[in-house]
């Protein structure tokens, strides 16, 4: 991230930003998706630097921080202690494996509208798990090389959370049921969820596409 | 006379007072009323619901942010909208009224759902009630510039650790949230939304509205409405402790991936946070059906009992196996709320809140 996009950046979250400059940052996000994951990681910093001054982070994690945006360091005034910060890197797991896997919740979803004895329903479905499955694995790698520093900071700190433990498939259409009884804004989460994609799509089911029959045609 | 003057006087005297006490009492009662947080989240509701927008946001989630578009019109009573994510694939949802559409082009699949709730996809609060306000705190933080404008800015804090919480930046003209953040009781951010261009025009063509996925050849796939909750599809196992103030708002069935049974499906709120409980009348494992034999590469274990927490977009899932059921509760609550309630999943008994 260049002086001048972190500027734009900064001004941008604290809301400062003149329009014209935001159309073009915005503009520039959209196209960069190197800058994109800089800009998320740079906000949630930013916000838990300015969140609250009693939260701050120790000076080891600090120049983690600053080798994952650009090795730049950050201001002297930053350095306290305070494990919450580390949890700001816990969620690249976690958004990778669900970002990952919400491709193959939905072709198990799928199953739900095939009619009984149509096909062999169990064995297709999992046929394009298994190979959903290394798509999902495959478009976490780059994450966790890229934020190896991050990541291999956060593990001790997030030992109870440990999404690859769980078939995340099922998870996902779990979060889905539940999206339609939660209320707006949590709704909202849940649908940005289900629409963010991977950066890996799941080149792997599309190998695929007619091994589900699906019972509704347009 | 001398009575009289002395009477006069004191009239005289107490009626400024009066108008004096009267001014000094309203003036914070009007200034109280403008500002009142609740009424402004009221506004923000209405504005979402009703009036005509389009605008670019950016979703910042886990350390990932996505750049999404948001297109929402009310016409003749009708309301549609379209989401669609910028980055990527580009996968879209678009509501018609009370149908919802998932294009998602990566899986050469399109997703039609109905859907009951018709709140739009931006979201809203509920109604802050006597309910809500026993465990959520509301208060207007000093007004703050966002995208050149004035906004309000609103906290909804919760009051313990069971719940998440908000902070809204809603523009002082349109009460349209221009910024959001889920928080959580120590007001750490846990997801937002900043919006980067908001208009909102008075009319807005059909075009804005319609998919810009190409549908063709891509599988459509439509849901049937949720089933009917009926005794028999319902487990016997209920939740007997519940979190402050959490109680059960909707008991259903419902068929989840490729079970052959359905799922009982509860759901608990305390009025804005919400959490599901799934309960598998038994193990997948035990599902006629579910190939293994034959599966070359048995990666995901989609026949084992889940177990433990898991982090779900921005909330948990706990997972527990209570008499040979599959339990698992999922809601954009903390970790501790979801486990407290997966693990008091027991036989039999009455929940505690009911």
């Amino acid at each position: 991230m260049s002086e001048q996009i972190r500027e734009q950046v900064s001004a941008f979250l604290d809301g400062e930003l003149p329009s014209t400059e935001t159309e073009l940052l915005l503009k520039r996000l959209t196209r960069d998706g190197e800058l994109r994951e800089s800009f998320g990681r740079y906000a949630l910093i930013g916000e838990s630097l300015r969140g609250g001054s009693h939260r701050l982070l120790t000076t080891g994690f600090a120049s983690r921080v600053n080798l994952a945006i650009d090795g730049e360091p950050l201001p002297a005034s930053v350095a306290v202690v305070q494990s919450h910060a580390v949890r700001w890197w816990r969620p690249f797991a976690g958004a990778a494996v669900v970002a990952g896997v919400a491709a193959v919740a939905i072709v198990a979803m799928q199953q739900r509208s095939l009619a009984p004895g149509a096909g062999t329903p169990g064995l297709g479905t999992s046929a394009e798990i298994a190979l959903n499955a290394p798509a999902a694995v495959t478009s976490a790698a780059p994450m966790l090389a890229e934020n190896r520093e991050a990541l291999s900071y956060t593990v001790p700190a997030a030992p109870a959370s440990a999404p690859a433990a769980a078939p995340t498939g099922r998870l996902t259409n779990y979060m889905f049921a539940h999206s339609k009884y939660s209320y707006g804004l949590a709704q909202r989460g849940v649908l940005a969820d289900l629409l963010i994609n991977d950066d890996e799509p799941v080149g792997a089911a599309r190998a695929q596409p007619t091994q589900v029959p699906a019972r509704v045609a347009p | 006379m001398i009575q009289a003057f002395r009477h006069h006087a004191r009239a005289g005297w107490l009626i400024p007072c009066a108008m004096v006490g009267a001014i000094l009492t309203a003036v914070p009662m009007r200034a109280w009323a403008a500002d009142d947080p609740g009424q402004w989240l009221e506004k923000m509701n209405k504005a979402l619901a009703n009036r005509n927008y389009d605008g670019t946001f950016f979703h910042v989630s886990g350390g990932r942010v996505e750049t999404m578009r948001i297109v929402h019109r009310v016409r003749a009573g009708r309301v549609t909208e379209r989401l669609q994510s910028l980055d990527g694939p580009g996968r879209e949802f678009v509501r018609n009224n009370d149908e919802l559409t998932c294009y998602l082009p990566d899986q050469h699949t399109v997703l039609v759902e109905p859907r009951q709730d018709r709140g739009p996809f931006l979201g809203s609060l509920p109604q802050f009630g006597a309910d809500t306000s026993e465990f959520y705190r509301i208060e207007a933080l000093p007004d703050a510039r966002i995208l050149g404008r004035t906004a309000h800015v609103i906290a909804v804090n919760p009051k313990d650790q069971y719940r998440f919480g908000y902070r809204l930046w809603l523009d002082e003209k349109t009460a349209m949230p221009l910024k959001t953040q889920l928080c959580d009781s120590h007001g750490e951010v846990l997801e937002q939304i900043l919006f980067a261009r908001l208009d909102m025009p008075e009319n807005i063509a059909d075009s804005e509205l319609a998919p810009t996925v190409k549908t063709d050849g891509m599988r459509w796939v439509r849901q049937g409405p949720a089933h009917e909750a009926t005794s028999s599809s319902l487990s016997a196992l209920r939740v007997s402790e519940l979190p402050p103030g959490f109680k059960l708002t909707v008991e259903g069935a419902q068929t989840i991936g490729d079970a052959s049974a359905p799922a009982s499906h509860l759901v608990y709120s305390d009025g804005l946070a919400t959490v599901s409980v799934f309960i598998e009348e038994q193990l997948p494992a035990a599902a006629p059906g579910a190939a293994t034999a034959s599966d070359p590469a048995p990666a995901m274990p989609s026949d084992a009992p889940v177990q433990g927490l898991a982090r779900v977009g921005s909330g948990y899932a706990f997972s527990t196996v209570v008499q040979g059921h599959q339990v698992t509760a999922v809601g954009e609550v903390p970790a501790l709320t979801v486990e407290f309630i997966a693990h008091s999943v027991k036989g039999g008994a009455e929940p505690a809140h009911r």
